[in-house]
């Protein structure tokens, strides 16, 4: 490897190394303020730590389905410890994953240093602690009421949601004393993401419409969805579209779609929560409403998907010699697929056969793993080295996106093939015990996929090690 | 004002944050108003005793609504779990206390059977226990999890202890498995979930 480092870069398999071609290295150093550095490279830190802790949680409840006398601790049982997995990767991992790009990416575009880097210390602080006392307190067999994704009770939450306040005043701040005229499009979504996320939890929280067992529904379908859609959605994809072009050095296909995109993900993305309440005891017109809509996202989806291909075209070189625009690519791919998929389950004849099988966690791992997880990671490739002048081993960072990737492929397409089984099993009539022995294959290779993907976060964690800024002297010699 | 939304940012953010609001108002907060003043309980319902509202607490806590739905959907291969669910039946249902929001029952994958009738299909206290005690003493292929924590293991039982007796594989070395109050309560809980009739003509309109 260190040999290689000093040749020029070449994306043909040379000789001495068959197994892998040589990968560019990061390019020049940007100058950033030692401030801003540390900052990053913290909320990296953190959440790669989380990724780690949450999908040990992720990859023990999978165990659990194929030896479910693992254990029988009251504190790693599977319902307490469920949650835990789902809101530690939500909220740890991939939030401040999210935040740490967009600290760098909402400055740069903006001409502006950060606002106040005390406040983005303070609100990584606040999320952490969110997550930590979230996390001890679902062990505790303390939750809200098992409602997903607000698992966490308001106190802890609440820290959360002040973090993210913190977050957005201080992104604002420094989007409105911006040095350029024009917003640029990352700017929409993120700060978007932040103001509609607060919102959310507000809503999610605030008691009053909410209090019996139906109403309580109807806003669990709301929240649910814009969580997933109106915080980790627009937030990778503003960050693509910062990344995307500048990593490829040129500019974004069309500015106009994704502004396009934009609207129609507020107008449509709002309107289908219903979706995973279909044939529920709630409305049939918000159910209606939701599957309607739901078609409707081909729209933002398409324009999306379909200007970063677009920008990629013509440019499949520079994205094979590169080791962070794999990533970028392969979560571009899977934000169409998912969003093709949640689509076709959201129509009454296929959510018969999908809905409440394992179908909907295949779903729910394409997503969140093979989209926004791929593409926060692209972004700690693409930024990290560039920001610190180290560069992790070329090797690791491929063993890590292969890994995740052919792990996320077992695990999805097991459970979408044991998933679709489930379902017809039921239709078929069968007894319910039929629909649990016929998974046990699928959960195998749910459980040896998941081992992959964890393996990858090992991996992806000692890269982040590997990329650690240096002590504060010779970080100085690069400040402007 | 010239409406520039690439150079005006109180105009754009102003807009997405209202946008929003207003959207969510319409799609989640009115809708669950107007069905939260609307819904009635079932009259032949009633509400949970004591006992069985701690047994749903316990069922909070443990998160057995991670795996368990509580939701008959009116398509025909639900039929085995009981009549289609309606509104009325959750009506009864309501905040556990000022810390955690009202239970999410209905529940959102089956890796375990529907719950919304088990008082009637699974009327024994004793299959419950020991149920909880162990899954596999009573299902031998089942993947539920075990809840030990929810009993406890005595050298002699006391008169007023609910005494569980497990098949051999399962049971304790020694000594006899005492159902704390936890299990009794969550097993008051299960037996209480019996579907009650519907008022005539509710059945689908009720949706
Ligand atoms: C090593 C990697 C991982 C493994 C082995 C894993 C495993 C699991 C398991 C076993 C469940 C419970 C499924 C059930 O109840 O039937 C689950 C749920 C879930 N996980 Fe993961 N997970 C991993 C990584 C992740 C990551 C990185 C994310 C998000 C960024 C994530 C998001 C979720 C979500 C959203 C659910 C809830 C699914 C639903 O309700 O449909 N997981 N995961
Ligand atoms: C247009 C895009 C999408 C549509 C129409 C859609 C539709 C759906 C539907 C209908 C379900 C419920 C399935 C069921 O319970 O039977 C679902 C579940 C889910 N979707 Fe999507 N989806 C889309 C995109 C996404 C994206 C981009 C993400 C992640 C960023 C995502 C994450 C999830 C998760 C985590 C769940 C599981 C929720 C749960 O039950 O715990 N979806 N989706």
């Amino acid at each position: 490897m260190d040999q290689a480092s000093t040749k020029k870069p070449s994306a043909v398999l040379s000789p001495q190394r068959p197994l892998t071609v040589e990968k560019a290295r990061a390019g020049e150093r940007i100058a950033a303020s030692r401030h801003s550095t540390q900052l990053v490279y913290s909320y990296v830190a953190f959440s790669a730590f989380w990724l780690v802790v949450g999908t040990l949680a992720g990859q023990y409840l999978g165990l659990k389905f194929v030896w479910p006398e693992i254990d029988s601790l009251s504190w790693l049982s599977f319902g307490r410890l469920r949650p835990v997995h789902t809101n530690v990767v939500f909220w740890g991992f991939a939030s401040l994953g999210m935040i740490a790009l967009a600290l760098y990416v909402v400055p740069r575009t903006s001409r502006r240093e950060l606002y106040s880097y005390k406040l983005g210390w303070v609100s990584l602080w606040l999320m952490n602690g969110s997550v930590v006392l979230g996390t001890l307190l679902l062990m505790a067999g303390i939750n809200n009421g098992g409602q997903e994704y607000r698992e966490f009770i308001w106190p802890a939450m609440g820290l959360f949601a002040l973090g993210l306040m913190v977050s957005a005043y201080n992104l604002y701040k420094t989007i409105a004393r911006r040095d350029v005229r024009e917003i640029y499009i990352s700017n929409w979504y993120i700060l978007a993401a932040f103001l509609w996320t607060i919102v959310l939890a507000a809503i999610a929280y605030l008691p009053g419409y909410q209090d019996d067992g139906i109403s309580q529904t109807v806003v669990q379908g709301y929240y649910m969805h814009q969580g997933v859609g109106m915080w980790f959605t627009p937030m990778v994809l503003g960050l693509t579209y910062y990344f995307l072009p500048k990593l490829l050095n040129k500019p974004i296909y069309s500015y106009s779609l994704g502004v396009l995109a934009f609207w129609t993900q507020m107008l449509f993305y709002t309107m289908i929560g219903a979706h995973h309440f279909v044939f529920s005891p709630i409305p049939w017109w918000l159910q209606t409403v939701a599957i309607v809509f739901s078609v409707g996202m081909l729209v933002p989806v398409t324009a999306g998907t379909g200007n970063f291909l677009l920008t990629m075209r013509g440019s499949w070189g520079t994205i094979a010699r590169s080791y962070s625009l794999p990533f970028i690519l392969t979560g571009v791919i899977f934000y169409a697929l998912v969003s093709y998929q949640g689509t076709l389950e959201a129509f009454r004849s296929l959510n018969k056969i999908w809905h409440f099988t394992n179908f909907t966690v295949a779903h729910s791992h394409l997503s969140m793993y093979g989209f926004v997880s791929f593409l926060i990671w692209g972004g700690v490739y693409g930024l990290i080295p560039r920001l610190t002048g180290k560069e992790p081993p070329q090797f690791s960072v491929g063993v890590h996106f292969w890994l995740a990737l052919v792990g996320l492929l077992l695990y999805g397409v097991a459970l979408m093939i044991g998933g679709t089984m489930q379902g017809l099993s039921w239709i078929a009539g069968e007894a319910f015990i039929e629909s649990v022995n016929l998974m046990i294959p699928y959960w195998v290779w749910r459980a040896i996929g998941g081992t992959m993907m964890f393996m990858s976060h090992l991996i992806f964690a000692y890269n982040v090690w590997k990329m650690r800024p240096d002590r504060l002297k010779e970080t100085e010699a690069y400040n402007i | 004002m010239k409406l520039d939304f690439h150079q005006n940012h109180k105009l754009l953010y102003g807009t997405i944050f209202t946008g929003f609001v207003i959207l969510s108002l319409i799609i989640a907060v009115f809708p669950a108003m107007w069905v939260q003043e609307r819904n009635e309980p079932l009259p032949d319902s009633r509400a949970l005793t004591e006992l069985e509202q701690k047994g749903l607490n316990v069922y909070v806590s443990e998160g057995c609504m991670y795996c368990h739905t509580q939701q008959v959907r009116p398509i025909d291969m639900d039929a085995v779990w009981g009549r289609p669910s309606a509104p009325g039946d959750y009506a009864r249902i309501g905040r556990q206390d000022v810390w955690r929001q009202t239970p999410a029952v209905l529940g959102s994958a089956r890796t375990g059977p529907d719950l919304s009738n088990v008082g009637n299909r699974q009327p024994s206290e004793v299959w419950h226990y020991m149920h909880l005690f162990n899954p596999r003493s009573v299902v031998g292929e089942s993947v539920m999890p075990s809840y030990p924590w929810l009993f406890e293991v005595k050298d002699d039982a006391g008169p007023d202890d609910t005494v569980i007796t497990i098949p051999g594989d399962y049971a304790p070395k020694q000594g006899t498995v005492v159902a704390t109050e936890k299990a009794e309560a969550l097993v008051a809980y299960l037996l209480s979930l019996k579907q009650v009739k519907l008022e005539s003509g509710e059945t689908a309109d009720a949706r």
